[in-house]
């Protein structure tokens, strides 16, 4: 540890840069930074209409956004989210202490880097009044946990890097939580007095040094968390692998997100659980766009497909037999009517199928209003 | 890295609690932004030593960027002028940002750069790959995002703005060009 203290003031250069004439002073004043505070927030208010049942009308998610800078390295990130008008959840709150240009510490509550979705998740950003399914049941979005690590840029290879030490999903607090039909989601802690009995691994990597191309790389491994150790079986282990890009050309643009999880001990936790949790859950899908307005105009009007592919029960282990009514084919066509960059009108029809024979996929018709700011 | 237990969950906040201290030992960079304009315009000039000349251009409503604050800069080197650098300011999601163009001495554009960048949001368009976009264009050229200028996927605003910018800049030029300002 002296070594590399030593090491750290000797790096520190002696005199840090040559004269400075009156004329260059004026320049210094240009990097002063805006401290205090920025307001900001998005929300989405959407109509299902299933081909059975009633449909809905729904103030999904309103969130605030509070972001304090109290210098140029130190600030403080909060949104505050309201579903359904009248939960209240914290979606994000961290400190982010910027040791450079390129190299960030973050501590707090954060968004959990998987796939695209997870992270840009305001309605603005991606096609279809509702996000992918793949991102509800797979990615449990909006899946956030308390935790520490780093972020930053490398702008010489148009890179970004996340690595983060979490919290994870809870698996047993007195009931046994994790499920084959949403596989880790009922697990989420969100931070509210969250069980951690294990640390778990995120990290991820963003390419974007190709034109108009963006590629993600995710990880995550971990166990999951349990108020008792004790009762062998009241963990898994969760290895999940995330790809994901995205493109845009002219007036065309596309995406794509493939997720592969491996769940480990899941033999044992549905045996004391009766539960019916698969050992591997995978699954993608992939988006085409065209944007029918002159790439001028000031707004744009995307005609979009959608088709997911994915299963929660890709495997399972021991006694239990794979759910085919867990494995879904989903396909979504729609419009999205940017009227600004951040406000949207959305609608679009859904068909939702999955892997039974011969059954027959249900409909659905969305509308949605969705702001971003 | 996976940790096994709380235990070393405490060992790992102790550590990072201990690097977070020794961060505090880096001086503060207080001229950051003048040794970045310095480092790229002798990079982009390959010139070691150089003048940087204030331009003073007089309020005009027909410009449409801020050359206030020695913004617009003549730069010499043995007596010749080489070129042109200006530093400008645009938005960005919720804050504003810094970049760099220099032109050399007939106004074409030789080096794009994003000097200070303040939040998460956006930051991709640091990248020196997008950047080299507006590299080599003239007074004449018009930048237009999705058509000549590549989208980011979750950088929207502030490539837009960037374009926006570089844009404002060439047609400011071209006029104080036309008014033989310069």
């Amino acid at each position: 540890m002296k070594k590399l203290l030593l090491l750290f003031i000797l790096s520190i250069p002696s005199s840090a840069f040559g004269q400075i004439n009156s004329s260059e002073k004026q320049i210094l004043s240009l990097q002063s930074i805006a401290s205090g505070l920025s307001i900001g927030g998005y929300g989405e208010m959407t109509y299902n209409d299933p081909d059975s049942g009633a449909s809905e009308l729904d103030v999904q998610r309103l969130v605030m956004l509070f972001a304090y800078k109290f210098d140029d390295r130190v600030s403080f990130i909060t949104e505050i989210e309201f579903e359904h008008v009248k939960e209240v959840y914290v979606e994000q709150a961290f400190l982010n202490y910027g040791i450079s240009d390129n190299f960030n510490l973050r501590g707090g509550l954060m968004l959990v880097p998987m796939g695209i979705i997870n992270e840009y998740h305001e309605p603005t950003t991606y096609n279809g009044v509702e996000r992918p399914s793949l991102n509800n049941k797979l990615v449990p979005t909006t899946w956030r946990e308390m935790g520490i690590g780093f972020t930053g840029r490398i702008n010489s290879m148009s890179l970004k890097y996340q690595a983060y030490i979490m919290n994870g999903f809870v698996s047993y607090n007195g009931d046994y939580k994790l499920k084959g039909t949403n596989g880790l989601r009922s697990g989420r802690q969100k931070g509210a007095k969250s069980v951690g009995s294990n640390a778990n691994f995120s990290t991820k990597i963003d390419y974007y040094g190709l034109p108009g191309l963006k590629l993600g790389l995710s990880f995550y491994k971990g166990k999951t968390q349990t108020t008792d150790k004790s009762i062998v079986g009241s963990q898994v282990g969760v290895s999940m692998l995330g790809l994901d890009a995205r493109y845009i050309k002219n007036k065309f643009s596309a995406r794509a997100e493939y997720i592969d999880a491996s769940l480990n001990d899941t033999d044992l936790y549905n045996k004391l659980s009766g539960k019916d949790l698969g050992s591997k859950m995978a699954g993608y899908y992939i988006e085409g766009a065209y944007n029918l307005l002159p790439t001028i105009s000031r707004q744009k009007l995307d005609v979009f497909v959608r088709y997911e592919d994915f299963d929660t029960h890709s495997n399972v282990s021991g006694s239990l037999v794979k759910n085919p009514l867990f494995h879904r084919k989903e396909t979504t066509f729609g419009l999205s009517y940017h009227l600004s960059d951040g406000a949207v009108f959305k609608v679009d029809w859904q068909s939702k199928g999955t892997a039974v024979l011969d059954s027959e996929s249900k409909g659905q018709f969305n509308m949605g209003i969705g702001v971003f700011f | 890295m996976i940790l096994k237990n709380s235990n070393n969950i405490r060992v790992f906040f102790c550590l990072a609690f201990i690097l977070l201290t020794l961060s505090s030992f880096r001086v503060p960079n207080k001229i950051q932004i003048l040794k970045k304009v310095k480092k790229e315009i002798s990079k982009t000039f390959s010139i070691d030593s150089f003048l940087l000349e204030p331009i003073k251009i007089e309020n005009d409503s027909d410009l449409t960027v801020d050359f206030s604050k020695n913004r617009f800069l003549k730069i010499i080197s043995n007596d010749f002028l080489i070129g042109y650098a200006y530093i400008g300011n645009a938005p960005s999601k919720t804050e504003t940002f810094e970049y760099l163009v220099l032109f050399n001495n007939d106004f074409i554009i030789k080096k794009s750069k994003v000097l200070i960048y303040r939040e998460d949001w956006g930051s991709e368009i640091g990248s020196n790959r997008w950047l080299k976009q507006f590299i080599d264009k003239s007074l004449n050229d018009k930048f237009i995002y999705r058509e000549n200028i590549s989208a980011i996927s979750g950088a929207t605003i502030s490539v837009k703005s960037m374009t926006n910018a570089l844009n404002q800049l060439l047609s400011s030029l071209n006029i104080l060009i036309k008014k033989k300002i310069l």
